[in-house]
Formats: C-alpha cells, sequence, structure tokens
C-alpha cells in the first residue's frame, strides 16, 4: 500500500468517526481558522486532514498535500532555529505556538503564527497532530517596521551625539585657545605698565602708572579666578579678596600695616566680578597708600580690615582703616574714587564713607539680586 | 651651602614679558644669565650655562614645546625649571620634572615671592614653609622639599 492510499485509508477512519452530523468536525472544516491534522503514527508524520481555510492560506488543491510530511510549506528564508523548535516539540509530543515564514504553492510568503498539538489517543499514545495557521503577515511588518524605524532613529541619535561631542569638544578647545589669550594679553599689558614705570622719574606719572598696574592686576585676577574654578558663571568674592590683599600687602612692603579679613563666602554672577573686583582694589588700595602717610606713624602701627558678609537682601562689603581720616588724606581722590562711583552705579550698589574715629569706613552694599529693594 | 645668587634661564617668546622678567629676577638678588625664545635655544643655552632655575613658557617660538624643554633640562641640564603659563590645567601630573608652575597673569609681587622662596628651597633643599599664593609646586618637588603631608595652599 503507498503512502497515499495509507493516509486517505486513515483520512476516511478519521472522518468515519465524525460524520455528516458531528458539529466539531462541520465547525473545523467550515472555520476560516486554517487547520490540518497530521497521523502520528504513519511514518514521517503525514497530512490526513486539511479543512479549506488552510487550502486558501497555502493555494494548494487538497489532493496535493494529503500523504504529504507539511514541511512542504518552509522555503530558504524559514529560520532553521524555528523549525528546530517545531521539530523538538513534535518529537516531545508537547504543544508550541511559533511565529514562522511559510511559502505558499506560488513561492509567495506569509508570516504563520502556528500552533501545533498533540492529540492522544485512548491508551494515551500520539494518534495524531493537530495544527492551527493564522497568517500574522501584517503584524510582522508593523513590527519589522518599527523594527527599522528605531534602528534608523538609534543610527541618527548615535550620528547627532558624534556631532554635538565634536563641536563641543571644538568649542572646548576654542574657549581655552581664548582664556590662554587674554591671560597672556593681560600679562603683555601688565609688563608694559611695569617697564614704563622702570623708566619714568616723575612722582606723579609713576603713581599713576602703579594705579593702573594695580586696576589691571585686579583685572588678571579676576580672570585666573573665574577660570580656575570649576563654575565660570560664579565669582568668588572673598577668594578674590584673598589673593588681592595679599599681593598688594606685599608689594608696598609697609611692615608697620596689618590687615585683617573677616570673608564670609559669597558668590556674584561673572559678569560683575571684573567692576566689583575693581571697586574693591580701589578702596583698599586707597586705605593703604592714603590712610597711613609714614611721617604721621610715629612708630604706631595701622590695620586695615576688610570685611565680607550677607545682610537682609544685599552683600555688605566692608573696608575700615585706622589712618588719618578722609579729611587728612592725601588721597587724590579723583580718578580712583571717580572708578569706585561710576562702578557702584553700574552694579546698583550704595557706597557709604563714613569717619571710623580713627580713621575711615567705606561700606558697598550690593544687592544680592541685582536690585534694591 | 654656598650664598651666590641664583642663575636664572628665562625661556619666553614674548619679549616685552622676558625684559620684564628679567628686571624682577634681578631685583630678588637673582642673577639672569640669558633668554631663549625658543625650544633650541633653551635647550642649547641650558647646556652651555647651567642654570640653576629656568623659568619656561610653555608656548614659545616653535610651538608648545616648553614642557620637553622642561623634561631635558631636568633630565640632561642637572638643572630646575619652573613652568610660567596661562595653562595651568595642560601640565601633564609629574610636572615634566619641573618644580611647579606660577600661573599667568602673574604679578609682579607674586614672582618675586615665588624667586625668593625657591631660592631658599634650592639652597637649603627644604621649603621654609607652605608656598606663597599663586606658585603651584610639583607633587615631587613639595616631598623633596619636606612639604608632603602638609596640607597645600592652592
Amino acid at each position: 500500500m503507498t503512502d497515499i492510499l495509507r493516509s486517505e485509508r486513515a483520512a476516511e477512519e478519521l472522518a468515519a468517526e465524525h460524520t455528516v452530523g458531528d458539529p466539531f468536525a462541520a465547525a473545523i472544516r467550515a472555520t476560516r481558522m486554517a487547520m490540518i491534522v497530521t497521523d502520528a503514527r504513519q511514518a514521517d508524520n503525514p497530512i490526513i486532514f486539511a479543512n479549506d481555510a488552510f487550502l486558501a492560506l497555502t493555494g494548494y488543491h487538497r489532493e496535493e498535500i494529503i500523504g504529504r510530511n507539511c514541511r512542504f510549506l518552509q522555503g530558504p528564508d524559514t529560520d532553521p532555529a524555528a523549525i528546530a523548535t517545531l521539530r523538538d516539540a513534535i518529537v516531545k509530543g508537547e504543544d508550541v505556538a511559533i511565529d514562522i515564514l511559510n511559502y505558499r504553492k506560488d513561492g509567495t510568503t506569509f508570516w504563520n503564527a502556528l500552533y501545533l498539538s498533540p492529540v492522544r489517543g485512548k491508551t494515551g499514545e500520539i494518534a495524531y497532530f493537530f495544527a492551527s495557521q493564522l497568517n500574522v503577515s501584517d503584524k510582522k511588518r508593523v513590527e519589522f517596521e518599527l523594527g527599522d524605524t528605531r534602528e534608523r532613529l538609534e543610527a541618527a541619535v548615535a550620528a547627532r551625539t558624534a556631532d554635538l561631542t565634536h563641536a563641543l569638544q571644538q568649542k572646548t578647545a576654542l574657549l581655552h585657545e581664548v582664556d590662554h589669550r587674554v591671560k597672556n594679553n593681560l600679562q603683555l599689558i601688565s609688563s608694559l605698565l611695569l617697564l614704563q614705570t622702570r623708566r619714568v622719574t616723575d612722582p606723579g606719572v609713576k603713581n599713576s602708572l602703579r594705579g593702573m598696574l594695580e586696576r589691571v592686576s585686579a583685572i588678571a585676577t579676576v580672570h585666573r579666578r573665574l577660570f580656575q574654578s570649576d563654575d565660570v558663571e560664579r565669582f568668588d568674592v572673598s577668594a578674590f579678596v584673598r589673593d588681592l590683599v595679599s599681593d598688594m600687602v606685599g608689594a608696598t612692603r609697609r611692615d608697620d600695616i596689618t590687615v585683617r579679613l573677616d570673608l564670609e563666602r559669597i558668590d556674584v554672577a561673572a559678569s560683575k566680578a571684573a567692576p566689583l573686583a575693581l571697586v574693591i582694589s580701589e578702596l583698599f588700595s586707597n586705605a593703604l597708600r592714603h590712610g597711613f602717610p609714614p611721617e604721621t606713624m610715629e612708630g604706631r602701627t595701622g590695620e586695615v580690615f576688610v570685611g565680607i558678609t550677607r545682610q537682609d537682601a544685599d552683600f555688605r562689603i566692608e573696608i575700615t582703616d585706622t589712618g588719618v581720616g578722609v579729611e587728612n588724606s592725601a588721597s587724590s581722590g579723583g580718578f580712583g574714587l571717580t572708578i569706585v562711583q561710576l562702578l557702584c552705579q553700574q552694579l546698583k550698589a550704595r557706597c557709604q564713607t563714613t569717619p571710623a574715629d580713627p580713621g575711615t569706613r567705606v561700606v558697598v552694599y550690593l544687592p544680592v539680586n541685582g536690585v534694591h529693594h | 651651602m654656598t650664598e651666590r645668587p641664583l642663575d636664572v634661564l628665562i625661556v619666553e617668546d614674548e619679549v616685552l614679558l622676558a625684559t620684564e622678567l628679567e628686571f624682577l629676577v634681578g631685583e630678588v638678588g637673582c642673577n639672569p644669565v640669558g633668554l631663549a625664545m625658543s625650544s633650541d635655544e633653551a635647550v642649547a643655552m641650558a647646556s652651555d650655562l647651567r642654570p640653576d632655575l629656568a623659568l619656561v613658557d610653555v608656548h614659545l617660538r616653535d610651538g608648545p614645546t616648553g614642557v620637553e624643554v622642561a623634561r631635558t633640562i631636568h633630565d640632561k641640564c642637572g638643572g630646575v625649571a619652573l613652568f610660567m603659563t596661562a595653562n595651568v590645567k595642560r601640565l601633564p601630573d609629574d610636572f615634566a620634572g619641573a618644580c611647579g608652575v606660577i600661573g599667568k597673569p602673574y604679578s609682579e609681587h607674586g614672582v618675586k615671592t615665588a624667586l625668593s622662596y625657591l631660592t631658599i628651597c634650592l639652597r637649603e633643599g627644604r621649603a621654609p614653609g607652605q608656598p606663597p599664593i599663586g606658585l603651584e609646586l610639583a607633587p615631587a618637588y613639595a616631598e623633596r622639599w619636606g612639604l608632603s603631608g602638609l596640607p597645600q595652599a592652592v
């Protein structure tokens, strides 16, 4: 007996068990879900039943498939791993649900959501396999498209990130270059002023040049401090004052003047750093240079106090000396004080000068939020 | 231990800075022995003149070659280099054998105190205390001059 004949015989036996009046058989024949039954007891597990939906889905005629193993549905692009899973489930007699690429008679493909399950006879041995096929090509296409889209998006994001990283590196390099040039130019300006100070003999001119050198140094200190910190947006005023004071006191070489500091840490916006630094430098220099004329000291020692604190909505910067007082000071007054006035105007700060008995107290009130309330 | 002034070589391609620096070196009692503007000049002068101290800018006439100059002076000329640069953050961690760095822009007073301080360090092999503001010591020299373990002033 040929295989085909045996399969037909098996099909007849199956049909005999489920005659015309059997509602389950009628349902399986008529359902829109493609279904087949294979005979597990025959060699190579051939198809013995296929419903119309299966024929419609695959494009085969019934007589072309009865008696054949259903692997004719597989083709070159069918995933071998999916085939292995299927085979494994059949060997073990287990259920399996898997999406697998199948081929129609005309060679076109469809994605098959395959469900395969053993059917056991009365004695428990596997008599048949039952399989249902659902065409899920549309769902699969959407999945693939989504996957493609995601891959394209990921590639676009990666490319953009690389661009931005490169741009950031360039900007950082540029920033370093500019910072470097600014520092070198400030150094150049200082050196020019120092060189000329060495040449001139007129004490008035020498003093003016000294004053300018101090101002340039104050700006240079600001710049060094700004780029030393991690945050180039904020400027630590107290750290600046420590640098400035140490430098200016050291440069005056006056052992008879001591400096007392009481500095709370305050940060101001970087845009305010240079004007504020110039104000402090000017006031401190004034106290140092004009508060204590050597001929008035007579063995006494003088003190300059710098205090920085926050008072309500203001930063309060105090510079007090125990010197001869404003009215007795030989301060040129002119240019230095003009600078202080102009810059306070720019900073929206108030500057108050009062007698300290002895000496002078200058207090600058700088609004924390940029405006006075 | 000798009290003769330190011989100082200036390696700087900005001639106005170099000229002013020469004055400062002289004012603190050191002996300026020469001015080099490129790395070749610097290495040649360091080999010939054997300065005690070389003040080395990183950017010279032939590019950012100051780091290699400092390394050569340290390795082959027996002198000590001190960087003077606006690019403190770009120096190698070992300072290329240099003893430290003065960041630009520096002040007249800052350079003078640094030079006076280093004069003592070089003469006595020990630091007289923490380095002055504006001078940062290389870790190897801070240790050599007895400053390791002490908190470093920034």
